[in-house]
């Protein structure tokens, strides 16, 4: 279970504009040296935002994602 | 001596285009009520004329990462900044034009901190962490244009579990009146956030709030009943949303065992908002 590692990416997405950059334009290539899961990296890769909550990722962070952000 | 002069807890994102977007233009509608209420609060805080102000917030993964995250800190130092984001979202879009320091009262913070950790509370201490909107939305409101006494940010880790129990949030509320009756200063305390939202912080559930849940939080604070407060669970808690709540506990345990009462009380649907002030005069 890579809990933390799951939310340092939601974080660096939150507050880093240029990896947030990097991920809209290619997921798997800003995520090739995180270490998730198989499963956790297709959840980044498809941005799908309730699986990434199921895994364990902060809702505040998925949330607040700017110009990702899912409600 | 000092004393407590007065004692608030409001809901913390008093912001109508968040909820005008969210909810709709009843969600609107209400949050502009509660920002009325919030400035007429403010009037009678200020006439209270506190030397500091402590502020009971929760962070939002704004200040504090997985890295490391306390469950009680106390924000020292001179001054502090608000927190400024690129492209923030809208909670933190309130924060916009707000001054971007203010000055803290270092002496009661030291004061909390020291006190504390000799009384066996492991608080954290932070010189540089910034306020997000937890803090300076109410403050704002509550101010307007008109300065803002030093303040003691207080945080609280109500979303990170394993989070502080009830208990343990009172108990520190408990420790800050002992602090501000032994030292010379006047102090005025608010908690911030709520009520439930966010049930067990499920992106599936964004949307949802307790109403029956809230009613009876309200209804134990207007009569004072601090046991039963004190026992809520994490569990009951989480799956309420009403994780914030915790902040209110610190505050309770500084002005118990007075009354609570209720200046705003409205049920909104996505999250249900309150106002409420403690008799401490």
């Amino acid at each position: 279970m890579s809990r933390y590692e799951t939310n340092v990416v939601l974080y660096r997405l939150k507050k880093d504009p240029a990896f947030r950059d990097r991920f809209r334009a290619n997921p798997g290539g800003a995520l090739a040296d995180a270490d998730l899961s198989d499963e956790e990296r297709d959840a980044f890769v498809r941005w799908d935002t309730r699986k990434l909550n199921e895994l364990g990722g902060s809702l505040h962070l998925l949330v607040s994602i700017p110009g990702l952000g899912g409600h | 001596m000092g004393r407590i002069v007065y004692a608030a807890a409001m809901s913390h994102v008093l912001y109508p285009d968040y909820y005008g977007e969210n909810v709709g233009p009843h969600g609107r509608r209400m949050v502009e009520e509660l920002i009325g209420v919030v400035r007429a609060m403010g009037r009678t805080l200020m006439a209270a004329a506190p030397d500091a102000l402590v502020v009971v917030a929760d962070d939002h993964l704004n200040v504090f990462s997985f890295d490391a995250v306390p469950a009680l800190c106390v924000r020292v130092g001179r001054s502090v900044s608000r927190m400024v984001q690129a492209d923030a979202i809208e909670f933190d879009r309130a924060l916009d034009g707000l001054p971007e320091r203010y000055p803290l009262h270092e002496d009661l913070a030291n004061g909390i901190l020291e006190k504390g950790v000799q009384a066996g509370f492991d608080f954290a201490a932070s010189w540089s962490a910034p306020l997000d909107h937890a803090f300076l939305s109410p403050v704002s409101t509550l101010y307007g244009d008109r300065p803002v006494p030093p303040l003691v940010p207080f945080w609280v880790n109500c979303f990170v579990a394993p989070q502080p129990t009830a208990q343990r949030c009172f108990a520190a509320g408990r420790h800050i009146a002992r602090v501000v009756a032994e030292g010379p200063w006047n102090a005025a305390v608010v908690a911030t956030g709520g009520l439930s939202h966010f049930p067990e912080l499920s992106l599936a559930r964004v949307g949802q709030s307790d109403p029956a849940f809230d009613r009876r939080i309200v209804k134990l604070m207007e009569a004072g009943d601090h046991e039963a407060l004190t026992a809520l669970t994490a569990k009951e808690l989480h799956e309420s949303g009403s994780h914030e709540l915790l902040n209110w506990l610190v505050l309770l345990g500084a002005v118990s065992p007075a009354r609570a009462r209720v200046r705003f009380f409205g049920e909104m649907g996505r999250i249900d908002l309150a106002a409420l002030e403690w008799d401490v005069a």
